[in-house]
């Protein structure tokens, strides 16, 4: 049996929701109120060694007969591995190395820097009535340092200038690399609809509202087309239909890190 | 055909390398030395366009990542398999490298940077040096070079990465407890990426990685160290930096063994 625990379908969340639909995968939705620490409450699940380590900050969390599989991405290249019909990654070695090579770069640049702005945009307001007594009980649960910080930034609504900053540079980095990829391609690794279309999608679907200076129709035209493409699918359109807040493109908690190095 | 460009025979470098070897795959070695700026001269910038140490090139198609490669390597190929059938090991060998890659990895890196790369590097022309970071192409890498070149790691930055590379060291002997290898009972790429990133810790970080806090990560380190694949692999060294490896021997750990006896 498949089980999904999950939040809103944005970010790192909509990918298996789009994955499980584009599969045909019958599962069971387990919805979680992130912001209101759901995840963090007494008698939620109990975690593994590796799954109790998040390394995209809030993400979902599938079981699969009793096996718990974390991180976005890696769900979906499992749900490939361990449902291989209806495939929707190439058999082309190559064309896998850049659908992995693409969730490194999502994964370590994009998703750090959206998750930024979309929390300091949406998330710190949604904590604003929060006890600050409550919220550091609540973060004594939190088991990873980056993931603490960025829950205490959003309480806090203390973003440095250089932070934001670096973000928006790492967004704009991000659209512009997709929008090259889509330039005489329809999607983004090969000539078919891939992985790498679920991945990017996930993250980049609130951009026209999180950051419409830097996705417009005229900075990026290809992305905002392929963008529109993505979402006539009928499993996109399944999974958005998931939101309970009727806009999931303002749901947004901490992400992955971002690099330490610079 | 298939050329890797590389380092060094560990960290990144490392990566690719031994699992060509294992995998049974000969290759073009490409040397870049890293510490004469080779990864960012305008002959390496047109194979690697990013700058990055190590790149593969297959039959003149680009692979990129040194993670990426070794997947590729594996499903490119006939040979011993390195990636685990069972879907769920295959997501835990995933899940392994990342750790490396985003966690445990960087930390150790900042280490060798602080001690190894940056005082080197301090006994050359500064102009030549200032020029030198000015051609990098990443802006990560560039502020990464800066750091490592004069010594501007903070403190804090230093505390931190000791305290996630005891974190991860912790981590990855409870797992090496419970099972052979870091997915599951096959070795797998993430053996290959752990190894590449931890061997040197024994040494650098004795007070985290020793015989009686982690006996089963040193157990194996050795195990992996008598793979003849990682012999084929330290012999593209040119430094002193894998002769660092000499204590994973089985031999020389007995030895040292018997002195604190």
């Amino acid at each position: 049996m498949l089980e999904l625990y999950h939040w809103e379908p944005n970010g790192s969340g909509l990918k298996p929701l789009i994955a499980l639909h584009e599969k045909q995968l019958e599962f069971r939705s387990h919805y979680v109120d992130v912001p209101a620490f759901e995840q963090y409450r007494p008698g939620f699940l109990k975690l593994t060694d590796e799954t109790r380590v998040p390394l995209e900050g809030e993400g979902p969390i599938l079981i699969h007969d009793g096996r718990q599989i974390t991180e976005s991405l890696f769900i979906i290249e499992y749900l490939e591995d361990a449902f291989p019909g209806r495939s929707l990654r190439p058999a082309e070695p190559i064309l896998q190395a850049r659908i992995l090579a693409w969730a490194r770069f999502i994964n370590e640049v994009l998703m750090p820097a959206v998750s930024t702005l979309g929390c300091r945009a949406y998330l710190a307001p949604k904590l604003k009535g929060v006890d600050r007594a409550r919220l550091a009980s609540l973060l004594e649960r939190v088991p990873m340092k980056y993931l603490r910080e960025a829950w205490q930034s959003a309480f806090d609504n203390s973003y440095p200038d250089e932070l934001i900053e670096d973000s928006r540079r790492k967004v704009a980095l991000g659209v512009r690399r997709l929008e090259d990829a889509l330039s005489g391609a329809p999607w983004l690794v090969g000539s078919s609809y891939t992985l790498a279309d679920i991945d990017a999608f996930s993250i980049c679907n609130s951009l026209p509202t999180l950051t419409p200076e830097l996705m417009n129709a005229s900075v990026t035209p290809r992305l905002l087309q392929w963008l529109a493409r993505m979402r006539e699918r009928p499993a996109v359109h399944a999974a958005l239909a998931l939101s309970r807040t009727g806009k999931p493109e303002q749901a947004f908690a901490p992400g992955p890190e971002h690099s330490r190095w610079g | 055909m298939l050329t890797i460009y590389h380092w060094e025979p560990n960290a990144n470098s490392g990566k690719p390398i031994l699992a060509a070897y294992e995998k049974g795959v000969e290759f073009e070695s490409r040397y870049i030395d890293m510490l004469a700026f080779e990864q960012h001269a305008p002959e390496y910038l047109k194979v690697n366009p990013n700058g990055t140490v190590p790149a593969m090139i297959h039959d003149g198609v680009l692979v990129p990542e040194s993670t990426v490669m070794m997947e590729y390597i594996d499903g490119s190929f006939e040979g011993p398999k390195l990636r685990p059938d069972d879907p769920f090991e295959r997501w835990r060998m995933r899940w392994w490298c990342r750790y490396f890659d985003q966690v445990i990895g960087p930390s150790i890196s900042m280490f060798g940077w602080s001690f190894f790369v940056g005082p080197a590097m301090r006994m050359r022309d500064p102009e030549e040096l200032k020029a030198r970071i000015e051609r990098i192409p990443l802006k990560e890498r560039r502020i990464a070079w800066s750091k490592a070149i004069y010594g501007t790691f903070s403190a804090e930055e230093m505390a931190e990465s000791g305290r996630r590379i005891a974190v991860g060291v912790e981590q990855l002997e409870a797992a090496l407890s419970e099972r052979p290898w870091v997915a599951g009972n096959t070795y797998s790429i993430a053996d290959i990426a752990g190894f590449n990133m931890l061997a040197g810790l024994p040494l650098m970080n004795p007070q985290v990685v020793n015989d009686t806090l982690t006996p089963h990560l040193l157990e194996w380190l050795r195990r992996i160290n008598e793979r003849p694949a990682i012999r084929r692999s330290f012999a593209l060294g040119r430094t002193e930096l894998v002769k660092r490896y000499a204590h994973l021997d089985r031999r020389n750990a007995a030895a040292t063994g018997g002195e604190h006896a």
